[in-house]
């Protein structure tokens, strides 16, 4: 029953456990059931003992059983979510409630001897609510001592990261019990990170070992390994050793030293490599953000106050998507996961109606009147921030990320974010987009036509009017992209346009009004320069060093990066 | 513009409502909440639990024979209005009592208005202390009911190194400036604690994020979070996507209650925990029976309450204890005099959903303090209850003079 009903535990487990366990958990759940019966007695034992030395006794022996139901019972139980039932004749069943749960909330019992559920005389499952049961209780200790297992246990989950992790965590207990664990798995283990990890857990344990020898070894490999979570000891023994060098062995301090400099040079390595890519990243949502605006305030010389607002509904249509995915595949299924790319179009055909419509209704009028198409544009941008409230309520939605874009790589220990690179790749790939369409087409030919002289273009047999609303529904759609995109990294809700439309404003005008290349060039410059700021200077002082100097360089360059001649510019 | 047809509107309907409730069986109690701009979202929630312990009351024969009658004012999340509009309530409408204000600088704001006027306000939302006003009582949490009990917790799980993160205004600088010299005199050295600040509305947290990465790297760290509201959201996901999570670095906050999850992607929350004197699982029967009857009232509140999805949550919790122990004062006393109701809510007792509170000559409460953790439902899990807590405002007289 338990590996047929897979997804049933997934969603129960999200509710208790966390998402990485049940992940892990679920992984666990297609392993075959080959054993576990007589592990499974021994933690029914531990559940129904009263003496706690003897509970914690009976826990530490099940560090090494494969079974699933095992590591789930004891996360359970150590959350309060295990309960006895009677069964009669002084016999207490301990079990686990199913994930499904039904209208009232109630679900079945699964036993933890047999993973069956309990049913009744009739053989009927019985039904549990959660608040009329009472849990098995813990202790402090008791939970620690689970905890402990549960740790050990992690070491031969079948999911590499949280192999790693536990190693890790492991690790820094110091604890020497733990290292004929840690030098088993190192036995089997093949994944790169993992066998780090682990050798790293050794090293530091043994850092805590009272044999010299063992020690001066552990230093000098901890170096060898570049190992950051060492750094701290190390720190720590290098100065005890210098204080009180009879206490120590010879070479000791040195050694300290030696290691430390290595670990201090890869952390200095690392903390480049993440600013470049972290400023990169940046400079891609800012892109991302401005280049709808690039077009139509760059090329149009439409002052769109609206721009933000085209974003919001761009991130409005991903929750819609995301909407209808689940409703059609479920929550977290492998159909879920591609609601993102179905949001994407979505999201550009639904901004760019409401550029049409918004060319069609307001602004036409007023292609020769920037001033007014400014105070019309912040008046459509209050009505549709309002529509949204009234729409979707005041207050934010949620907007999960697709599997494929939740998670990281590392390298040189600096985390890359899944959704920090799709961000980067996807800026790449609108300006090479914009450019092909600007340069190669001929709409491209008459928008730029039209961008250096209106009245010589209309002469010239261009149709202004067909030109300039594809342009804006152009504009509008990348703005629409844009939310979508920008739905993976932060909120949704009806002042999202809000906190993006300076930042856009101050990339198109410090690019160069009109300039593709100049909006590309601003991006990455505020965004780098803010990234290099933050460490130094925090979030605010940081962003205020950025905004004087953009006011500077305006001083100085009024035109912006690239000036080019166009028609925003004539007036 | 908008802003005076609202104060209009509001003006007109009070001015109704004086005319047609002028009858001697009610008596004028004000509500400043503001119900729109950028505080409406968490300060609406207590609005409507206030006029839900009204009803209550009112149902129940109300306060020494008198139905309570609200004045709601507008403060539309403007500080200076705040006070103009508590003005308004203690002259025009003579009130015997105000509940409000969410921020500090809006209580900093309306306080000398009541001092001026002798009026008294009940503030139900944790802040940072510092502070006694003989016309406040503040049955919110004081930093040793929230801030320093969970510090205690992470020192009592063996947490070495800690993160101070906050948005950039006064309550997360002064409870930090606290939460330092309370961290160093429990033994933390200085280079174990960063305190960092965003500005609000912030959304870039790649350089924090990796920043505590580092600093979690050996294990034993945790995040201390003042953030609010909105940000909370980029924040989380990027914290989950480095691959940090509750097991290798937990992060508690201090301004994320039940009502904020509403609009927060609880996932990225899971395991993370919060500090507060009142969590809507808490399985008292006083609690089951406050969270059902809420409910119940929703469905037959006035137009222009939320109905959907409603929570309770600590800060509601507190405005509804502050009404009952402030009918109970007024029931001691015989009077709604002022002077007479504040000397007769010093040892006032009220059994409230979380257990039995008592009002203090510090104006502030003696209050059980829990620790829970965050579930994907966006509910808390009570991990410990701490047992009451007596409330203290001033920071030296639970650290020690400098």
């Amino acid at each position: 029953m338990m590996i047929t009903d897979g997804f049933g535990f997934l969603k129960r487990l999200t509710a208790v456990f966390g998402r990485q366990f049940c992940l892990w958990l679920a992984m666990s759940c297609m392993v075959p059931n080959a054993q576990g019966a007589e592990p499974r007695a021994l933690l029914v034992e531990a559940m129904t003992t009263n003496d706690l030395s003897a509970q914690i006794a009976l826990i530490q022996k099940l560090t090494d059983s494969p079974d699933p139901l095992i590591a789930q019972a004891l996360a359970a139980w150590r959350q309060g979510g295990v309960y006895l039932y009677d069964a009669g004749d002084n016999l207490k069943v301990p079990f686990l409630l199913d994930a499904n749960a039904d209208a009232s909330g109630k679900s079945r019992g699964i036993q933890i001897a047999t993973g069956e559920s309990i049913k009744d005389a009739a053989g009927q499952p019985l039904l549990f609510l959660p608040s009329d049961l009472t849990a098995v209780d813990t202790t402090s200790k008791l939970r620690k001592a689970i905890k402990t297992t549960l740790d050990v246990l992690a070491l031969s989950s079948p999911n590499s990261n949280f192999r790693r992790d536990a190693a890790s965590k492991l690790g820094q207990a110091q604890n020497a019990e733990y290292l004929p664990h840690f030098e088993a798995r190192l036995a089997s283990e093949k994944i790169p990170d993992v066998r780090k990890a682990l050798e790293e857990a050794i090293a530091i344990t043994q850092l805590a070992s009272d044999k010299p020898e063992v020690r001066l070894a552990a230093v000098k490999k901890l170096g060898e390994l570049r190992s950051i979570p060492a750094l701290d000891l190390i720190i720590k023994l290098e100065a005890a050793a210098k204080a009180d060098e009879k206490a120590y062995p010879s070479g000791m301090a040195a050694a300290a030293a030696g290691a430390r400099k290595i670990i201090e040079q890869h952390i200095a390595f690392g903390t480049f490599i993440g600013t470049c890519f972290r400023g990169l990243s940046l400079s891609a949502v800012l892109l991302v953000a401005a280049i709808g605006l690039a077009i139509t305030f760059g090329l149009m010389g439409i002052i769109n106050m609206a721009h933000g607002e085209m974003i919001m509904i761009g991130a409005y249509s991903a929750y819609i998507a995301q909407n209808i995915f689940v409703k059609w595949f479920g929550e977290g299924t492998s159909g879920f996961n591609w609601y993102f790319v179905a949001a994407l179009p979505l999201s550009f055909i639904t901004a760019g109606l409401v550029g049409v419509l918004l060319e069609r209704g307001i602004i036409r009028f007023l292609y020769k009147r920037p001033l007014e198409s400014l105070l019309a544009t912040w008046g459509v941008s209050l009505v549709l921030q309002q529509a949204m409230r009234a729409i979707f309520g005041a207050a934010n939605v949620q907007v999960y990320s697709p599997s494929w874009l939740s998670g990281n790589i590392t390298y040189a220990d600096v985390t890359f974010a899944y959704n920090r690179i799709f961000v980067i790749g996807f800026a790449v790939a609108i300006v090479v987009f914009t450019w092909l369409l600007l340069t190669k087409t001929s709409l491209g030919l008459q928008v730029r036509a039209l961008m250096q002289n209106r009245q010589m273009a209309a002469c010239m047999g261009v149709r202004t009017d067909r030109v300039n609303m594809a342009t804006f529904a152009f504009g509008s759609g990348l703005a629409g992209m844009a939310g979508a995109c920008l739905s993976q990294i932060g909120n949704i809700g009806p002042s999202l346009g809000q906190s993006h439309i300076v930042d856009c404003f101050m990339v198109v005008v410090l690019g160069g009004v009109g300039n593709l290349f100049g909006t590309v060039s601003a991006a990455l410059g505020i965004g780098v320069t803010d990234q290099v700021l933050q460490p130094h200077f925090g979030a605010v002082l940081g962003k205020i060093i950025v905004l004087s100097a953009i006011i500077l360089f305006l001083q100085w360059r009024p035109a912006g990066l690239f000036a080019t001649r166009g028609r925003g510019l004539e007036g | 513009m908008k802003k005076y047809l609202i104060t209009l509107a509001v003006c007109a309907t009070t001015l109704a409502g004086s005319l047609i409730g002028r009858a001697e069986d009610t008596v004028k109690v004000g509500i400043l909440h503001s119900l729109s701009g950028t505080m409406a979202i968490s300060e609406t929630s207590l609005k409507d639990v206030l006029l839900f312990t009204f009803d209550e009351i009112n149902a129940k024969g109300g306060v020494l024979g008198k139905k309570i009658e609200p004045v709601i004012v507008d403060p539309a999340s403007n500080w200076p209005l705040f006070a103009e509009k508590a003005e308004q309530l203690l002259v025009k409408d003579k009130v015997a009592v105000v509940f409000g204000c969410w921020t500090s600088v809006s209580r900093k704001s309306v306080l000398p208005v009541f001092e001026k006027y002798n009026g008294m306000l009940f503030y139900p939302v944790q802040y940072e202390g510092e502070e006694l006003s003989k016309n406040i009582f503040y049955t919110a949490e004081a930093v040793n009911q929230q801030a320093i009990p969970a510090v205690d917790y992470m020192l009592a799980d063996g947490k070495k190194k800690f993160y101070l993160l906050g948005s950039d205004y006064v309550y997360p600088r002064t409870t930090n400036k606290i939460l330092k010299k309370y961290l160093k005199s429990k033994g933390i050295p200085d280079a174990d604690i960063v305190e960092i600040y965003t500005p609000f509305g912030h959304t870039d947290y790649q350089t924090i994020v990796s920043e505590i990465k580092k600093f979690s790297a050996g294990g034993s760290a945790c995040v201390i979070s003042t953030l609010n509201g909105d940000t909370n959201v980029p924040f989380f996901k990027e914290f989950a996507n480095a691959g940090l999570t509750s097991e290798n670095c937990p992060v508690v906050s201090f301004s994320l209650s039940e009502d904020e999850f509403r609009s927060l992607p609880t996932k990225d929350l899971v395991g993370h925990l919060g500090c507060w004197t009142y969590f809507m699982s808490l399985d008292t029967a006083e609690n089951k029976v406050f969270v059902a009857d809420f409910k119940k009232w929703l469905v037959t509140a006035p137009s222009g309450v939320e109905k959907k999805n409603r929570v309770t949550c600590s800060p509601m919790n507190l405005s509804r204890t502050g009404v009952y122990l402030w009918k109970q004062a007024v029931e001691k006393a015989g009077s709604f005099d002022v002077d007479k109701v504040r000397e007769a809510l010093y040892g006032q007792k009220f059994k409230a959903p979380e257990g039995e509170v008592t009002m203090q000559e510090n104006h502030h409460l003696i209050n059980p303090v829990f620790i829970g953790e965050t579930q994907a439902n966006g509910q808390f899990k009570i991990i410990k209850s701490l047992g009451p807590v007596a409330g203290e405002p001033f920071s030296d007289k639970f650290l020690g003079k400098d």
